[in-house]
């Protein structure tokens, strides 16, 4: 036995984030660490890494019992981890974030420059990373930055490595990049602890399961005793289904047009048109230039060449203000650090945005608050512990949920969203796809980007297809395969 | 190349070479290598100063407190160089140096262990070792002629022409570059400033590295305890008053971000080198006293905004043109 963890509980002033769980890792394995949002996965994770202290029980580490006092013990014991959170240093190097905490240094004492940039750079080129060693971290998108992670923990050369949602911001070239890193790991006799809310890649990838709810042990075992609908039984203690519902609505008259976008070196030639009530996709690799597009949309960048017709009307964009006022709302990727407060209440993160509907000349209706917020809450199951928690103490995927619910509160005529189940666990997802189906229905026009193709191919009316900045071509999902679809966002045909 | 123009250091190197240009325009007399040995003379005290603050501006925190360190220390060691000038001049700056890295470590051990937020506890202890001169010298002076010949000989050695202030300057310029890009010990600097919760994950020790801060900001502030003392050749209560607000403006011209985790060290010696020019540039130029603060206050602000429209972000490239 690799790892054992016996009887650890922990608590939070009284929230039960882990009660007596136990958890086995075999030697030279993959392990998955299911539940939903809350259940307590993240907790576990940074017991091990020493960022928390269990109240109760016992680590035992190839069979030698051990405490973890600090991540720097974690380290030292040979397990390393990517963390839910992003664990970056914004105005630092590539090198440098990859090789933090952990500096190579020269027989003088002095940090080794040179060697760190080789071996980063040859790490970069094993994953087939096109990043550079010596960029900031604030220039790279999300998904660079995933792989600066995923490198940090392959130079520690530990024999414990734990993922804590990897793939969530990964389309899937790069996730599948990422199991071939992960299956050569194992390989190389190392042991993973993985953890994903895509049970279908959990169950191609892993060896064993555990899953948690609400802080308890469920159920573990090998993976081949287990399908994938049991699997979310265990986690959410009853069936679901998880159909993404087809939005049966009629389509109406086009409301939204952009022309010939252009912003030097991030896209080109970019037209499309959304229709009232439709659903339009957005397909292509992770970087692909799908955020960017959305963002100059948005206001956030600036457009070098283009037009945006809405209601048939030219409309300049100058700042996202602007496009709010329009009724045009956008849900960034980044959501933890654009979207929320942290140190607000759920409640008040939800009502952020709509303070004048709220509002009586000025005055809080402190009702209208909490009857919507409390509807959301329970529309898209965020949970909480009890009603004041600050949304940066709550689960990973909680905090997701809170910021979808904040801007889907203000209720606009057409809204663009960013990746917007990912991190969140099946049931949830769920959800949120019939929440908006209930959207569409009542009249909205939503653009969606999404890195999941059945996501696409079950919500979307018609698909954008995307490649290096360009529209390779706009499909109607009704028609489309997925060969077809994938074929087109990885630049072939 | 665009990217060296647009570099921080660069402009404000520029920003330095106008002034100098231009000052020399007015009054020739002012760029003879005289003249500007003995502006870099002035200013390597605050270079010094200037280098010690930026490790603490870099961890998101800030030391009120230098100035009042460095004049007690500078004031002990006078009145015990006045009982005993027999003693030599080394073992006064080892002295001046253990007094101000002990102050040091008192404001280290308040933050970090006692909580006491960083402006509150170099607040406090700027008018606490301030009040401490008075108690310790009565409120008296040490004059020149108290001092012994050897206190005051080393500041006067020249090399090449340039004095000794300078050269520590330099020695200590390289001291604090390799500290803070070659060893792992500045690197995590970098780090517990740029994002302190993510530092933690990585296994930084925040009080330890908040104490070590604050320890290096008082053992400068000690060293220059001697050095203002030996050069002025005088004691007093009132020596280097309010010169933590020099120091701090140093950085700030120099591009170490309040924020934490930002900052180059020859950016802060160029912003340090920038202050240093315009203090003694303007009376060089018969300007009033009046106008003198507020033209260098002008050019601070105008360099700070200079620095900061240049830090524009990147953007990634996704499409090869074709
Ligand atoms: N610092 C904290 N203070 C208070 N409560 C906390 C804290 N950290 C976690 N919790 C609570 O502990 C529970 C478990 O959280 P955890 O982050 O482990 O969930 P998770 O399984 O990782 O969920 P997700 O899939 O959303 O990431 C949640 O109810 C959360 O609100
Ligand atoms: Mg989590």
């Amino acid at each position: 036995m690799k790892l054992e963890l016996k009887n650890i509980s922990k608590n939070f002033h009284g929230v039960k984030a882990l009660q007596n769980v136990d958890f086995q890792l075999q030697e030279n394995s993959i392990h998955a660490l299911l539940g939903e949002n809350g259940a307590g996965k993240s907790t576990l994770v940074k017991i091990l890494c020493g960022v928390y202290q269990p109240d109760s029980g016992i680590i035992n580490l190839n069979n030698k019992q051990q405490s973890i006092p600090d991540p720097s013990a974690s380290l030292s014991l040979g397990i390393s981890a990517i963390h839910q959170e992003s664990v970056m240093f914004d105005e630092l190097s590539v090198t440098e974030n990859v090789f933090i905490g952990n500096h190579i240094t020269k027989s003088n004492g002095l940090v080794d420059w040179g060697l760190m940039q080789d071996k980063t750079n040859q790490l970069l080129k094993d994953l087939e990373a096109n990043i550079e060693p010596n960029e900031k971290i604030k220039d790279l998108s999300i998904a660079q930055r995933h792989i600066v992670q995923i490198s940090r923990s392959l130079i520690h050369d530990a024999d414990i490595v734990i993922m804590d949602e990897p793939t969530a911001s990964l389309s899937q070239k790069e996730i599948n990049e990422l199991y071939t890193i992960i299956r050569n790991l194992k390989k190389q006799d190392k042991s993973i602890i993985f953890i994903s809310h895509k049970l279908d890649e959990v169950i191609e990838v892993c060896d064993d399961f555990t899953v948690l709810r609400d802080g308890e042990l469920i159920k573990s075992d090998t993976i081949q005793n287990t399908n994938k609908d049991q699997l979310i039984t265990y986690m959410a203690g009853r069936e679901v289904n998880q159909i993404f519902p087809k939005n049966n609505v009629t389509i109406e008259n086009e409301i939204f047009e952009v022309r010939n976008l252009f912003k030097k070196t991030q896209f080109k030639d970019i037209n499309f048109n959304l229709r009232k009530k439709e659903i339009l996709g957005f397909y292509g690799l992770v970087g692909s230039g799908r955020t960017e597009i959305m963002k100059s949309i948005f206001g956030i960048t600036k457009l070098d060449e283009g037009e945006i017709l809405f209601k048939d009307q030219k409309i300049l964009i100058r700042k996202p203000s602007d496009a709010i006022d329009q009724g045009i709302v956008y849900l960034s990727e980044e959501r933890q650090q654009l979207g929320m407060t942290g140190l607000m209440s759920v409640k008040d993160n939800i009502n952020m945005a709509v303070m004048d509907r709220n509002s009586n000349f000025y005055v809080m209706n402190k009702l209208k608050e909490i009857k919507n917020s409390s509807a959301m809450q329970e529309k898209l199951n965020i949970k909480v512990s009890y009603w004041s928690q600050l949304t940066q103490s709550l689960s990973g995927g909680n905090q997701q949920k809170t910021v979808i619910a904040k801007w889907l509160s203000t209720k606009p005529e057409v809204l663009i969203l960013d990746e917007p189940t990912k991190g969140i666990d099946v049931r949830s997802k769920s959800a949120v796809h019939e929440f908006m189906g209930e959207l569409v229905e009542e009249g909205m026009s939503i653009m969606m980007i999404s890195s999941e193709l059945p996501e696409i191919l079950g919500m979307c009316d018609r698909v954008v297809v995307m490649y290096k900045g360009l529209i390779k071509d706009i499909l109607n999902v009704k028609e489309a395969s997925s060969e077809q679809i994938v074929k087109l966002a990885s630049g072939e045909s | 190349m665009k990217k060296i123009l647009l570099n921080r250091d660069f402009i404000l190197f520029s920003i330095i070479l106008i002034i100098l240009i231009a000052v020399g325009f007015a009054n020739p007399l002012f760029i003879t290598p005289k003249s500007i040995s003995d502006v870099l003379t002035d200013t390597s005290i605050l270079i010094i100063l200037a280098l010690s603050q930026m490790i603490v501006i870099l961890i998101r925190a800030i030391d009120l407190s230098v100035a009042s360190n460095l004049a007690l220390s500078g004031m002990l060691i006078s009145l015990l160089s006045t009982v005993h000038p027999e003693l030599p001049v080394y073992y006064f700056i080892a002295l001046s140096c253990v007094i101000g890295t002990t102050l040091g470590v008192l404001n280290g051990i308040s933050i970090a262990i006692l909580k006491v937020p960083f402006i509150v506890t170099t607040l406090g202890t700027l008018s606490i070792y301030r009040g401490l001169i008075y108690f310790v010298s009565d409120g008296k002076q040490v004059y020149s002629n108290e001092f012994s010949e050897d206190f005051l000989a080393l500041i006067h050695f020249k090399f090449l022409s340039l004095s000794f202030l300078f050269w520590l300057a330099v020695v200590v310029f390289i001291i604090i570059y390799v500290l803070l890009n070659h060893t792992r010990f500045g690197r995590n600097l970098y780090s517990l400033g740029g994002n302190p919760d993510a530092a933690k994950y990585i296994g930084v020790n925040e009080n330890k590295y908040i104490i070590m801060a604050y320890s290096l900001s008082g053992f400068f502030a000690g060293l220059c305890g001697y050095l203002w003392v030996a050069r002025y050749s005088v004691a007093s209560t009132q020596i280097a008053i309010g010169f933590e607000l020099t120091v701090i403006s140093a950085c700030v011209v120099g591009g170490i971000s309040v924020m934490g985790g930002v900052g180059t060290v020859l950016g802060c010696v160029l912003g340090a080198l920038l202050i240093g020019l315009i203090r003694n540039a303007l009376p060089a130029v018969d300007i009033s006293q009046f106008w003198q603060l507020a033209i260098s206050g002008a050019i601070i602000l105008l360099a700070i905004i200079i620095n900061t429209k240049t830090e524009q972000r990147k953007e990634k490239t996704i499409m090869v043109e074709n």
